[in-house]
């Protein structure tokens, strides 16, 4: 394909229109125009410009064939269609990143996600995602409290690209033929929202080629949304450890105050109103029922202090150790290193001026 | 005062971090009035950009173009193309777009063009194309031109040399 298509390709992807791409690039309008026609060629200086603003490497320009590219899964797409696109874009940018990496380190790994019992889409019902949520917890999640390690595993054992933005919504997902699985969680997100949401999008993940037998679109069905909160409240609030605290903090008349079940919520890494609707399903209450709680539960975080969250990195910790290895072993310049880091010129310094001091014998430590 | 003579290194091609080095040390024009330098369009852009981001000094090599003292040079994107046509996926994006355009020049010039850089990445790449020869490190490049002075290791001679062989290694083992 040449190179006028794909810039076409770029610019529609992350939604820019020709004006909006000459106020970004400070390239004419016309010119941009003539490039996409193929009345001419762009100088390098140029299209490497353009790839810059269109979040995507020099290679997507010039490479002989590019790879079908995955449409990301939007749990709440914003209304403005830009700002889903420059959020798929720049999520899509840091995953390539991400997969180069790996490729020029040589630490490409790919661990298979445990698969559903159920692989047609029509029989895919509440029993199914709770089945799976139970394979999930029983192969991969040690400990009665499985949002402790969840993102942590799903990292360092399944090599799922997990980052944290900014962006008009709460989570995304995409399972790409050539960099793998991945998360985009909100990083404004509190921490047990974002519990939930790396579980509801594992769901997808782990669902993938059920559901997007032919590509999908890029917002899941309502169904789909119902299966995948199903999947996430089972996986995070196991039956038994869940009853067992519920039943220890209720009085002998079988009541629990609402200020102890917020207690439990907090130990599960959960919502207070994840557990109330878990409670739904562990003791049939009725869903009007439910509905009461939540409504008391929101008069009573008025009263209390608010939980403790934390603010998320938005590049996760192997991302960050890969290029630093990179950088180190001459694998990824320092420009490369300093836009894959999104950190200034002077800090990127800093990483390399460092490698020559690690690199003497006297501060060498033996491990023979 | 200006150079009269022959200057050092008549195709010498300067990446981003020597530029900066260069105005950091306060002896760019100096530099230049013993070198003929010629730098990629892209690395002159992020050269501006990355002063930026530093507190002492300011780089805008246009002046200097527009008066002759340097050359910068923009290049067809099917240069880049025959670059990435020589290096495997692994080295595909190991290299910014400047130092892609720089080595593109090098690459697709039957000039004896020498690349001084200050990065690990852009030596190992002229390793593995069998361009060993044609990279040099600041160190050499002040030591031979009458500035030599302690710079650091990013831009001594070692420092290109082990990049340099490890590129090198990558193409006898890939």
């Amino acid at each position: 394909m040449e190179i006028g298509k794909r810039l076409k390709i770029a610019r529609k992807t992350i939604g820019y229109t020709l004006k909006r791409a000459e106020q970004e690039s400070g390239i004419g309008y016309t010119s941009i125009s003539d490039f996409e026609n193929g009345n001419r060629e762009p100088s390098f200086s140029q299209l490497s410009k353009l790839a810059d603003i269109y979040k995507r490497g020099i290679t997507f320009f010039l490479a002989d064939d590019i790879p079908a590219e995955a449409v990301p899964l939007w749990r709440d797409p914003p209304a403005i269609d830009e700002e889903r696109k420059e959020t798929e874009a720049k999520f899509r940018q840091l995953c390539e990143q991400y997969h180069r990496l790996e490729l020029c380190t040589g630490q490409l790994r790919r661990a298979s996600l445990p698969k559903a019992d159920t692989i047609e889409r029509e029989s895919f019902d509440y029993l199914q995602a709770c089945k799976l949520a139970e394979k999930v917890q029983r192969e991969l999640l040690p400990g009665d409290v499985p949002s402790c390690s969840l993102k942590q595993i799903l990292e360092e054992q399944f090599y799922v690209k997990i980052f944290h933005l900014n962006f008009p919504g709460s989570a995304i997902s995409i399972f790409d033929g050539s960099f793998g699985p991945a998360i985009l969680l909100n990083k404004e997100s509190k921490l047990w929202r974002r519990n939930f949401d790396i579980a509801h999008e594992l769901f997808h993940l782990l669902t993938w080629d059920i559901f997007r037998v032919n590509g999908g679109e890029g917002k899941p069905g309502a169904q789909e949304e119902k299966l995948a909160n199903a999947f996430a409240s089972r996986l995070l609030l196991p039956t038994d450890s869940v009853k067992d605290k519920i039943e220890s903090a209720a009085d002998s008349k079988g009541n629990i105050p609402l200020e102890a079940l917020d207690e439990i919520a907090r130990e599960f890494g959960v919502s207070l109103e994840a557990l109330l609707w878990r409670m739904l399903c562990l003791y049939n209450t009725p869903r009007q029922k439910v509905a009461e709680y939540i409504k008391m539960a929101q008069k009573m975080r008025s009263i209390r202090p608010p939980r403790k969250s934390d603010e998320p990195d938005e590049l996760p910790e192997r991302y960050c150790s890969l290029a630093i290895r990179a950088l180190r072993q001459g694998k990824l310049s320092l420009m490369q290193f300093k836009k894959y880091m999104n950190i200034s010129y002077k800090e990127a310094e800093g990483y390399l001026t460092e490698d020559e001091e690690f690199g003497k014998e006297e501060i060498s430590i033996s491990v023979t | 005062m200006k150079n009269s003579g022959k200057k050092k290194y008549q195709f010498l091609l300067l990446d981003a971090g020597p530029i900066i080095e260069l105005f950091k040390l306060n002896i760019w024009d100096e530099f230049i009035d013993r070198c003929d330098v010629t730098v990629s369009k892209i690395v002159a852009n992020e050269a501006k950009y990355a002063s930026q981001e530093l507190q002492d000094i300011r780089i805008d090599l246009e002046p200097y173009q527009d008066k002759g003292l340097i050359q910068i040079l923009d290049t067809d994107s099917s240069l880049a193309k025959s670059l990435l046509n020589k290096l495997p996926e692994s080295y595909a994006d190991i290299v910014h777009d400047g130092e892609k355009q720089t080595l593109a020049i090098l690459v697709g010039s039957s000039e004896d063009w020498k690349v001084c850089a200050a990065d690990g990445a852009v030596f190992r790449v002229l390793g593995f194309l069998g361009k060993a020869e044609q990279g040099i490190s600041l160190e050499e490049v002040l030591s031979e031109a009458g500035l030599g002075r302690a710079l650091g290791w990013q831009f001594s001679k070692r420092f290109r040399e082990k990049y340099t062989n490890l590129g090198q290694i990558d193409y006898i083992q890939r």
